[in-house]
């Protein structure tokens, strides 16, 4: 009986190599290739150009077949080794976490691969520029890019598509666990295509771009590897991942749904923002994503929070992450190149609302610092009001850990390290910037190193002096954060944690103060009217509404 | 000339500073609808880098560049849809054939529908491509990938055209195409810029050249022009009978004449004023009683004014 069904495999498998393949194939392909053609004016032009391309390429239709016959090859092996037993026994799980090794690789391997070179294979062949130059906007490019990835996608889906009914139809698994495998397979497969364009737009130089190359392929494979085991797990275990979920499945669904949308748009953006020519604003969009970024993560906390009756934890949770956050995000921000161009200057808010909410949303990184402060403010305010609502709705007798006094404490702290180490890193920056030139990379060095300092520096005398050594905590360590706030919980003297309360806030609030000049003289620019042969081209290509019939009986003009 | 419209082209007061070179010191020039320009400057003189500004492909130190009025750094969106940019390298897709990638670059254009099919087809038909459409651009020669670029850079359109050195390369036989092609471009009403190492190469299609040189621009002008400034001094040689002496002494007295070389009854000098003056300096001989058997004066030649003007600094 295994023999035939071995046998028959085998015929197809010739009978697809042979004659008639090709012929049909081209047939597809010269039909796709019309309706590329003619139909595909609203399409991105450069997932037409890259689906004709693949279309033709050898390295496409080897991965193809590779794809189909290691299909095969599953097929054929796993209904051998499960011999008769295929009968009577649900033996869908088996399958499926074969095939879905065989279609993770090409989706988690091959296409954010291919993403990566695509982008980077453009500036080796010169023809980077020439794009640059077509009236194709920035996100048109990164998107034409990820439309192309989304087309080898379905192609994988559609080979492995019979294969998965196949498993279907052995028992063992059910249609939920298929699409729900499937479906993050696509998001995943996606995501890690956006992350290879992010990383191709990073640099222009040959050899730190085969740096990335390497590391990034070392990740996909490992990508690989986690997706391997993952749906092995789901295949086996997941018999109904829909069955029997609580409330807890959909919030953790929601909080990867929205994590995931915001960092894909945070990475889209700034891949966008990379090829965009410097004098575009390229700031503001990203400081809107990280604003929707952080609203929603308080709105899942704040979920978390209510349905895990108003503990402690979770605003402790939450304030450290987002510190965490903002920290990061404004050693990039505080890295902006200074100056705002021409024409950034033509759509800086005019009015008084617009100048004094949407100022912190100008480019440049002295109103990244203001902006980063004024998130971390929000994030602390809120936090206030969480733990008042917190002690309210529990009449405030909750003892244990942590009290309310030390995610007070870590709150204040925290938002006193931030602003300081931020603003001593722009200091650091704008001073360096007078006498060379600072890139962004050199920027984000300069805050990373003066945070190491901050660990660093104290730790090297502490282990150093004999005295010092066997002290748990002094005052030396007041510039290293963790172990700062750590002290706090450790029901550290009361009295050190005040000193650190009045102290760390106080330095944060001076080294505000030294960037104030800087800072006002960044949000004291004005608009700047266009010039008139900017504003002839803009009534050229948007004229105004012509002045129509306002009513049934005006006459036409 | 009389200009009554603005300049599609105009550089002012551009500098490009790399780490090592001050590739482009201060130049400025302009360049009217209808007008082949030529830039002229030999090998690192900075002709790629200021094109390159102007196609917005790179920006300046300082100063700026318009093109149709627009600012390449601040308004670069609006100046690449009027301007079309052909790099003196060929970009290559693989498995792509000559329509694909005329077609790619339509839609890149934002060319749609039947306008795109329209465009290509002109485009095809100018470039003399018709008959290579199904051909892949991997396997183009030299000529016919030249031709395919200056299609590329003219599908949408543009209204300046910027080429540099489009004839790198050519036979002769496809420059004269290639000039053709340009002229017609330019009858059509088209801003060109054109760059090139060999002055002669332009002479005949530029209406101005500019001669540039490790950044600087050295004259801006019609060839003409250019060759004139220079011409208004001559290699001049008078041979007399006997009064060399008193040749020497004569010449020597005349503020028009410099390096001034006698070898026996031969006077090899350089003289400044034109033809007129040349003539009127032969009959002043004549009439100081100078037994004149040999005058001549020899004007330069193009190279030469290239030569002269780049005052052989070529790298
Ligand atoms: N990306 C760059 N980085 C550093 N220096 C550069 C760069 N591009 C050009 N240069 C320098 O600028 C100068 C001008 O170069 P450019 O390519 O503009 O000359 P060119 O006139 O086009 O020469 P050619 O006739 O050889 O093409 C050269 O000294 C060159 O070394
Ligand atoms: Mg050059």
């Amino acid at each position: 009986m295994t023999t035939d069904a071995v046998t028959t495999e085998e015929q197809s498998v010739d009978a697809a190599a042979g004659t008639m393949a090709p012929s049909r194939a081209a047939a597809l392909w010269s039909a796709i290739d019309r309706f590329l053609n003619h139909a595909g004016d609203w399409l991105n032009p450069i997932l037409v150009k890259e689906t004709r391309q693949a279309l033709k390429s050898s390295q496409f239709t080897i991965t193809f077949v590779l794809v189909l016959a290691a299909s095969w090859v599953v097929t054929v092996g796993v209904v051998a080794a499960i011999g008769p037993r295929i009968f009577y026994s649900a033996e869908g799980g088996t399958l499926l976490a074969w095939y879905y090794a065989v279609l993770a690789f090409p989706l988690l391997v091959v296409v954010p691969l291919s993403a990566f070179r695509s982008l980077t294979a453009e500036r080796e062949d010169n023809t980077y520029d020439l794009l640059s130059i077509t009236t194709l906007k920035p996100w048109q490019i990164i998107s034409g890019k990820l439309g192309s990835s989304m087309a080898q996608m379905a192609v994988y889906f559609s080979v492995m598509t019979p294969c998965l009914a196949f498993t279907y139809l052995l028992r063992g698994v059910d249609v939920p666990t298929i699409a729900i495998l499937l479906l993050y397979t696509f998001f995943w497969s996606l995501g890690l295509s956006m992350v290879g364009i992010l990383l191709a737009t990073l640099t222009t130089q040959r050899f730190a771009q085969v740096f990335i190359l390497v590391g990034f392929v070392s990740w996909l494979l490992f990508m690989f590897y986690c997706g391997v085991m993952w749906g092995y797990g789901t295949a086996y275990y997941g018999r109904s991942m829909l069955g029997g979920v609580g409330s807890g499945f959909w919030i953790v669904l929601g909080v990867i749904a929205t994590s995931y949308a915001t960092f894909f748009a945070l990475a889209f953006f700034a891949a966008a923002g990379m090829i965009t020519f410097t004098s575009e604003n390229r700031s503001t969009p990203l400081r809107a994503c990280m604003v929707v970024q952080q609203a929603a993560f308080v709105g899942w906390m704040a979920a978390v929070w209510i349905s895990g009756n108003f503990r402690l934890e979770f605003v402790l949770v939450m304030i450290i992450f987002a510190g965490l956050y903002w920290y990061v995000m404004g050693t990039l921000l505080t890295a902006e190149r200074p100056g705002l161009s021409q024409r950034v200057r033509r759509r800086l808010p005019q009015s008084f609302f617009g100048r004094m909410f949407l100022s912190w949303f100008n480019p440049g990184p002295n109103s990244g610092y203001m902006f980063v402060i004024a998130n971390t403010t929000l994030i602390v305010v809120l936090g206030m009001f969480a733990i008042a609502f917190g002690e309210i709705t529990s009449g405030g007798g909750r003892g244990g850990n942590p009290t309310v006094e030390e995610v007070v404490d870590t709150m204040v702290i925290g938002w006193g390290y931030i602003v300081g180490y931020l603003g001593i890193g722009l200091l650091i920056i704008s001073a360096l910037r007078r006498i060379a030139k600072v890139t962004m990379l050199a920027a984000v060095l300069i805050h990373l190193l003066l945070l190491l300092a901050g660990f660093g520096i104290p730790y090297a005398v502490k282990s150093m002096s004999i005295e010092l050594r066997e002290a748990d905590y002094s005052f030396l360590q007041i510039t290293d954060p963790i172990f700062s706030i750590r002290h706090i919980f450790d029901g550290g003297v009361r009295g050190d944690a005040n000193v650190l309360l009045i102290l760390i806030p106080g330095v944060a609030t001076c080294v505000l103060l030294l960037n104030m000049p800087q800072i006002i003289r960044e949000l004291r620019v004005v608009r700047e009217a266009a010039p008139t042969r900017v504003l002839q081209d803009e009534a050229e290509l948007h004229p105004p509404p012509e002045a129509g019939p306002q009513n049934p009986w005006d006459e036409p003009a | 000339m009389i200009r009554t419209t603005s300049p599609q082209i105009e550089l002012s007061h551009l500098h490009r500073v790399f780490d090592q070179a001050h590739a482009v010191n201060d130049v400025s020039f302009e360049v009217y609808a209808g007008e082949v320009f030529g830039y002229i400057g030999p090998n690192g003189a900075g002709k790629t880098t200021s094109m390159r500004i102007l196609a917005t492909l790179d920006e300046p130190t300082a100063g700026d560049a318009y093109i149709d009025g627009f600012s390449v750094v601040d308004d670069p969106d609006r100046v690449r849809r009027r301007l079309g940019f052909m790099p003196d390298y060929f970009g290559t897709y693989q498995n792509v054939n000559v329509y694909e990638y005329l077609d790619f670059f339509a839609r890149a254009y934002g060319l749609a529908g039947q306008e795109r099919l329209r465009a290509i087809g002109e485009v095809m038909e100018f470039t003399l491509l018709d008959s290579l459409a199904h051909k892949p651009i991997d396997g183009l020669s030299k000529g016919m990938k030249q031709r395919l670029c200056l299609g590329r850079t003219m599908i949408h359109n543009p209204s300046v055209l910027i080429l540099d050195e489009p004839a790198a390369g050519l036979d002769p036989r496809a420059r004269i195409e290639l000039r053709e092609m340009i002229e017609r471009l330019a009858e059509a009403g088209k801003a060109i810029l054109i760059s090139s190492h060999i002055l002669t190469e332009l002479a005949e299609i530029a209406d101005r050249v500019a001669i540039i040189e490790q950044g600087r621009l050295l004259a801006v002008g019609s060839v003409a022009e250019i060759s004139a400034g220079v011409q208004s001094r001559s290699t001049a040689r008078v041979r007399v009978l006997r009064d060399a002496d008193r040749l020497r002494q004569w010449l020597a007295a005349r503020d028009d004449i410099f390096d001034l070389n006698i070898t026996g009854e031969l006077a090899v000098f350089t003289h400044a004023g034109g033809r007129e003056s040349e003539a009127r300096l032969l009959r002043e001989l004549i009439e100081a009683g100078f037994s004149v058997i040999e005058f001549g004066a020899q004007h330069k030649s193009l190279e030469d004014v290239f030569l002269h003007v780049t005052e052989g600094r070529v790298q």
